[in-house]
């Protein structure tokens, strides 16, 4: 009898997990519905968001989110792999030690920090050295990338470590630099890993809100310029969807949140089950 | 005290007083072992294990220095060096010593890139030449007839007994004087060790060998020369047949005939 | 140059580089540290747990609505997230073991982990904040343990997975039902490894603001009232840090100051208890 009850409920609480992710999908589709009815396709592919007038074109989110993401990418895969490198090849022992648990320990400060941070610290350097306002695309992929840096660093590492020493030894038992085995062998081997570790990290970083939302601008115009301010998916809802006054706004916002839970869900399960088949990473 | 027998003929390498110690160990792992190996012939090790035989098989070609914090003492001569000097050559060293390990292992690319790796990393770069001596080599380890047909194919596809006879291929390919055999069979089927043990001993002719076995069998099969370990000492070292059949230590008597081990 | 000296020093520039990689990641994570416990330190006074929000300019003005605020989200979160997560990850691993719903709600669970946690704050601003017309503590919170759930379901069906199955026929042995085995032999063997689990939970979602921002909003003064729009310590740092007061700037250090040791201090203890466990 209890053993029965015990079940169901555990059977009920896994279940609730499926209700919760299609209700999510469900429900922000329902809301979208207004805004899809209105704008139809016109929605993703103009630039015009102007609240006054009821027009809502997220071009420029979309574009901001994907080229802040990209400019990211552009900044902390070369770092991240460099790191990873280090950690797993280069380092001692204890140096190894250390710096892993700090950047594990870093991968956990809320991202609300970077983005203070970003603003106070960052933006006034981008603005001395391009000028105008220091906020931007520019701003917001630099933030970005040291954000979603040591989180990339950790799991390209540890797809890195996944090649067993003996692959590694019989190398140098050839003759090969450090830097012929990590090519040769331990990139080949664990190449999976690492391409699905970097989409993984790609895949949270478009829909990272709080590093960019301080340092973006929140401009609703396609940017002209690296520097310009712009905008993106994440930092659109943040900054507007408290504020919205009509049914038609909240429906185009709710349409902006479904179109970044779709792309970030595509990227998140093509890392997972193209390239992460075997192993499961952690949080 | 040992019993070291002393090889008349010419000798690839000269243990002498060697030690090694691991990263913060208290106590070396390997206590004065002197030995010679003969050229052009095969030396066995063998022992319990933790006895320290892998542990001197890699100091060899200075595996251990992947590793910081691990500590030689003593002299390992060959080619007329110490190799164990600060200023050694490490990358050098290992193209002249090769080793084998316990289990295949075959590089994430072809068969044909496989072999011909060594090569590539000293620079050898015309096709003929590199074409001509992957086939070789492949013929030296026995395994062309079964490969000729699909050299670019993965090498993971292969065996684990093809595997391991590519990487012995590999590692003659770029040849070398010595090679080091760490329980090469150990993860290998009868049939298979068989195939790899027959090549070990043709390939004598052209390199001398020096083969860590856990299997005492193996030893007697392959080896002209038999060394027995024990707690980090080299307590014999005698011809093969002699070494089993009268032993001279009385330790290395009551291990081969299965007292402990 | 010949082929071999060629590759040492291509080796050499490789492993320069990558260094370099590692010590401009290190300074640049290093700067933000220091910015953090400056400015925190700097702004930290003990009027900060004594007052609530004022209007800038107010010498008496302090982060008590925040901190309470966060610690009922927070709290509220947990006390919803905690079993369900709990729950699931028994059914995985104990139930649902290899099938294919077991892998599939496994698979999707690993994919909300990585999701946007800000479209979870508007899918509650749709299904809680819409339906009841105002803010509430409740949506926040449930903003929150919907991000907690999948973080403690995998860490329950992974840490459950530890616990050997001779455990469990041992005490199956004894005649005991399958719930009362679970009970008392498997998650006494994960004991660890859950609580770790849930400490990271908690670390999480406490830092999270995007899914709050929406959901129960903030509020400069002091409120229990779960059904009102509660302050929280990330989203009042929020609108303090963009706010162009200086004492409203300050009070945002010291509220990022404040978490980030909580947070930091969380993920410390957690992985003390498992590495403590796994000792044993």
């Amino acid at each position: 009898m209890i053993d029965k009850i015990f079940s169901n409920l555990t059977r009920f609480s896994a279940l609730l997990i499926l209700v919760i992710v299609a209700w999510i999908f469900v429900e922000l589709y329902n809301q979208s519905l207004e805004a899809i009815h209105a704008f139809g396709f016109d929605f993703i592919t103009q630039d015009e968001w102007a609240p006054n007038l009821e027009k809502f074109g997220a071009y420029s989110a979309i574009f901001g989110s994907v080229a802040s993401t990209f400019l990211a990418m552009l900044f902390a895969i070369p770092i991240a792999i460099g790191v990873a490198i280090f950690l797993s090849e280069i380092a001692h022992d204890k140096i190894k030690g250390f710096f892993g648990v700090s950047v594990e320990l870093l991968a956990a400060i809320p991202s609300v920090i970077y983005g203070m941070w970003g603003l106070f610290y960052f933006v006034p350097i981008i603005r001395d050295i391009f000028g105008g306002m220091g906020i931007g695309l520019l701003s917001a992929g630099i933030v970005l990338s040291i954000m979603i840096l040591p989180f990339m660093a950790a799991v390209t590492r540890d797809a890195m470590n996944t090649t067993p020493d003996i692959l590694k030894e019989s190398a140098y038992a050839l003759g090969g630099t450090q830097w012929d085995v990590i090519k040769d062998v331990i990139i080949p081997y664990a190449r999976a890993g690492i391409i699905g570790s970097i989409i993984l990290a790609l895949g949270r970083a478009i829909g990272e809100t709080m590093a960019v939302t301080f340092v973006m601008g929140n401009v609703h115009h396609t940017p002209q310029h690296i520097t310009d301010p712009a905008t993106s998916i994440p930092v659109t809802l943040a900054n507007e969807f408290a504020e919205a006054d009509s049914s038609l706004y909240f429906s185009s916002l709710f349409e902006l949140a479904l179109t970044l839970l779709v792309m970030s869900f595509v990227v998140i399960a093509i890392a997972k089950f193209y390239f992460l088949r075997k192993e499961r990473r952690g949080v | 005290m040992a019993s070291i027998i002393d090889i008349k003929d010419e000798c690839a390498l000269h243990v002498r007083d060697f030690e090694f110690t691991y990263k913060g160990a208290a106590a070396p792992s390997l206590k004065k072992v002197t030995m010679p190996i003969a050229k052009h012939s095969i030396t066995a090790l063998i022992g319990p294990s933790g006895c320290g035989k892998t542990t001197l098989l890699r100091s060899f070609n200075r595996m251990h220095d992947l590793y910081p914090g691990n500590t030689y003492a003593g002299e390992i001569e060959f080619e007329g060096r110490n190799i164990l000097g600060a200023k050694e050559d490490l990358i050098h060293l290992r193209t002249k010593i090769g080793m084998i390990f316990q289990k295949p292992t075959a590089f994430p690319m072809s068969i044909f890139d496989n072999v011909a790796y060594g090569m590539r990393l000293q620079g050898i770069k015309n096709k003929t030449e590199l074409n001509d001596r992957v086939e070789k080599a492949l013929k030296d380890a026995a395994i062309w007839k079964e490969v000729s047909d699909r050299l670019k194919h993965d090498a993971n596809g292969l065996s684990g007994g093809q595997q391991q006879r590519l990487c012995i291929a590999r590692a003659i390919a770029v040849e070398p004087e010595v090679l080091l055999f760490d329980e090469p069979t150990s993860a290998l089927d009868p049939i298979s060790t068989q195939g790899i043990e027959k090549l070990v001993i043709e390939l004598k002719e052209r390199v001398s060998i020096i083969i860590v076995t856990h299997n005492m069998q193996q030893a007697a099969r392959v080896s002209d020369y038999t060394g027995f370990m024990y707690l980090g000492e080299l307590i014999e070292l005698g011809h093969t047949e002699e070494l089993f059949v009268t032993p001279k230590e009385k330790l290395t008597q009551e291990y081969i005939t299965g007292k402990f081990g | 140059m010949t082929a071999v000296q060629k590759r040492v020093l291509v080796n050499k520039i490789i492993l320069a580089l990558s260094t370099l990689s590692a010590v401009i990641a290190i300074a640049f994570l290093f700067w933000i540290l220091t910015v953090l416990v400056m400015k925190g330190v700097g702004a930290f006074n003990w009027n900060i747990f004594i007052y609530e929000g004022s209007p800038p300019g107010y010498p008496e003005s302090g982060l008590k609505h925040a901190l309470v605020g966060q610690a009922i989200l927070v709290g509220l979160a947990t006390l919803i997230g905690v079993p369900l997560g709990i729950l699931a990850g028994t059914y995985l691993s104990e139930y649902g073991k290899n099938s294919k719903l077991a892998h599939f709600i496994r698979d999707i669970s690993d994919i909300m982990m990585s999701a946007p946690s800000i479209v979870i704050g508007a899918f509650v601003y749709a299904v809680v904040v819409m339906p009841m017309g105002h803010f509430s503590a409740w949506a926040g919170a449930i903003a929150l343990a919907i991000i907690m759930i999948p973080i403690i379901l995998r860490t329950t069906d992974d840490m459950l997975n530890l616990v050997p199955g001779t455990l469990r026929e041992a005490a199956f042995a004894l005649g005991a039902p399958k719930y009362k085995v679970i009970m008392d032999v498997v998650y006494r063997g994960a004991k660890a490894g859950i609580l770790t689990g849930v400490l990271l939970g908690i670390a999480r979602v406490g830092g999270e603001t995007a899914p709050l921002l929406f959901t129960s909003f903030n509020d400069n003064f002091f409120t229990t009232d779960l059904n009102d729009a509660m302050p929280s310590l990330t989203v009042t740092m929020f609108n303090y840090a963009i706010s162009p007061y200086q004492d409203w700037q300050q009070l945002g250090w010291a509220a990022a100051f404040i978490l980030s040791m909580f947070i930091l201090g969380l993920n410390i203890v957690g992985r003390l208890i498992l590495f403590a466990g796994k000792r044993k």
